[in-house]
């Protein structure tokens, strides 16, 4: 007689496995933290995504830093260049994606990462354009990152994001 | 998840596919070469990317690998008589040589050259080290022979072994680049197991089970490299290379041999899983071989005359709940081998990736199905080979090291993932 396993790792028995929906769509909100990096999200933002946002970050680096005229609210926008809470963006996420290019030192990563961990959001980081880039280069955007980030990626080119973003049913 | 079209193009491979055509560009381990001991000995069955093909050595210890069944009435050779030379159908006397050409019928004239125009599907089939390869790609493509470091080493420093897996070969290799499930399906074996127990680096593994992880392109694949938390502020890395489309190797733990595995199918719902083990500089001692050979460390013990798993699907691959319940083992199966067989096979033949819902930290698994679509689509459009061919992608090396937290692994451990034969590994 065939053991249970025997019997439900065959192709007959696959077709039975219950076919639904058996995840709800996850809120990823994608985040460009240098010039390059934003047109690459320009990009991916014209596609089809279930919930997926897209946002540039490209303020921080003017924005007031600390004291009175801190305020996690004038940096962060849309592609539109709406501003945007990055509170509040954060709280209704579910995933926060970091896209920097290879040679930049992008400091809203901590801002970013530091508000994804009090909320418990999971943060990945990709870093684009690691072929045109010198190895000193990469090692600079990569040390400015790895504090921040669970899950850090280097791609040689800019389709891996938009590859992964579907594959996490972004 | 993969769209599935994507899963279909990545899991079929036989002749008529995509990937199928790809995958022929490798070099593959195709048996042992313990499987054909001596000269003349009997013939081995051996199906690969859904081929029915037979191995036999000859006469003069000539190796080949040809279609598995007579060019007259289509009889298995399997049958067959290997003696003087070639290997005769014991139906009509039709004879083979190691390259399928057929040379002798004996119901026809000699001087008719009758036999001249036959000739079976054949494979070159080389030893290197204890393993038999085979290239199954068009002969004017035939890359040069494989230059993976566990090959290279005297005999006395390598074990190789494999194990029959039911389930399609991809599912099998992801599970080998799913560096995150290490901490859970295997924590029981990690002290225990003679090929694991005692390294340092173990601590660190079971101190932080919530490892960081990047993922860097090379030439020939990835480095994917898991970090944790060592002794002041620095990190300790575990860096498993991924070689297109179906090498890894596993970051070495103290001066245990290092190990890793190939997958290589068999057909789109059965894969071979090869596991090598080596050390760079010494050879093995009684104690690991021994241990090997009984099925420890990422080995496993077979059902008599076979290389099919002892534990496997006919028996519930042994499932233990006392063990599971009492937290001997994780999953209540014993050994890292069947650890992951069990579940891979029970994801069915093919596992369906579009209802998957994969998360950040397998962006390994992401990266790698990536590059190996866009290899495909380069080959299949521009006839470009893929990465992984090329033997200079073989020289590499897992690591694990101690690095500062401001170094990239990439910088910190170049040099140690570069293969230096004859020169010890870094390890923790």
């Amino acid at each position: 007689m065939l053991s249970e396993s025997a019997r439900m790792t065959t192709a007959e028995e696959a077709r039975y496995r219950i076919d639904y929906p058996n995840s709800k769509p996850r809120a990823t909100k994608v985040i460009a933290l240098d010039p390059a990096s934003e047109a690459v999200v320009k990009r991916l933002a014209q596609g089809q995504w279930q919930q997926a946002s897209f946002f540039t970050s490209l303020k921080f680096d003017g924005a007031p830093r600390g004291g009175e005229g801190w305020t996690m609210k004038a940096w962060l926008s849309d592609l539109a260049g709406r501003t945007k809470d990055l509170i509040d963006e954060v709280t209704s996420a579910d995933l926060v994606v970091m896209v920097a290019s290879a040679g930049t030192k992008p400091d809203a990563a901590g801002v970013i990462a530091e508000a994804c961990g009090t909320r418990k959001v999971m943060t990945t980081a990709l870093i684009i354009g690691s072929e045109a880039s010198s190895d000193e280069e990469l090692s600079k955007t990569l040390a400015s990152l790895r504090p921040y980030t669970s899950m850090l990626v280097i791609a040689s080119n800019d389709d891996y994001i938009e590859e992964m973003l579907v594959a996490l049913r972004a | 998840m993969l769209r599935k079209e994507q899963n279909d193009l990545l899991t079929q491979t036989g002749p008529a596919t995509p990937f199928g055509q790809m995958f022929r560009c490798y070099w593959v381990p195709a048996l042992l070469a313990e499987e054909l001991p001596e000269n003349e000995c009997p013939p081995v069955r051996v199906k690969l990317f859904s081929e029915r093909l037979l191995a036999f050595r000859d006469t003069d210890g000539k190796y080949g690998l040809i279609d598995e069944f007579c060019a007259h009435r289509g009889v298995s050779l399997w049958f067959g008589r290997n003696e003087e030379s070639g290997l005769r159908c014991p139906y009509h006397g039709w004879k083979y040589d190691v390259t399928g050409q057929c040379i002798d019928v004996p119901s026809e004239a000699a001087e008719s050259g009758f036999c001249k125009k036959i000739k079976l599907t054949s494979y070159p089939l080389v030893k290197i080290g204890p393993v038999l390869w085979t290239y199954m790609g068009p002969p004017d493509k035939q890359p040069p022979l494989p230059e993976w470091e566990f090959s290279l080493v005297p005999p006395e420093q390598c074990f190789i072994s494999k194990r029959l897996q039911e389930s399609n070969w991809l599912q099998a290799m992801e599970g080998g680049i799913d560096s995150s499930h290490v901490s859970f399906l295997h924590r029981g074996d990690l002290g225990s197991d003679p090929l694991f127990k005692g390294a340092k680096g173990n601590k660190y593994n079971l101190s932080d089970m919530k490892p960081h992880f990047e993922v860097v392109e090379q030439p020939g694949g990835l480095y994917i490299g898991a970090r944790r938390n060592a002794e002041n502020g620095n990190y300790y890395w575990r860096i498993t290379p991924w070689v297109m489309p179906n090498f890894t190797m596993i970051p070495p733990r103290g001066d245990h041999p290092m190990h890793g595995h190939f997958w290589v199918p068999i057909d789109d719902h059965n894969c071979w899983a090869w596991t090598y083990d080596f050390h760079p500089t010494r050879a093995l001692t009684k104690d690991e071989r021994a241990a090997m050979q009984a099925g420890q460390g990422l080995h496993c013990k077979y059902v008599a005359g076979s290389y099919r798993p002892l534990a496997n699907k006919d028996n519930d691959y042994l499932m233990d709940r006392a063990a599971q319940k009492a937290g001997k083992t994780y999953s209540g199966i014993a050994g890292f081998a069947i650890q992951d067989s069990s579940l891979q096979e029970s994801m069915g033949p093919v596992c369906d990736r579009t209802k998957e819902n994969l998360v950040s930290t397998d962006n390994g698994i992401i990266m790698a199905r990536h590059r190996m679509l866009r290899a495909l689509k380069t080959f299949t459009d521009k006839g470009t080979l893929p990465p992984g061919v090329d033997p200079e992608h073989h020289k590499i090396r897992s690591v694990s090291i101690v690095l500062p937290p401001d170094q990239a692994f990439k910088d910190g451990a170049r040099d140690a993932l570069t293969r230096k034969l004859g020169k010890a590994q870094t390890t923790v």
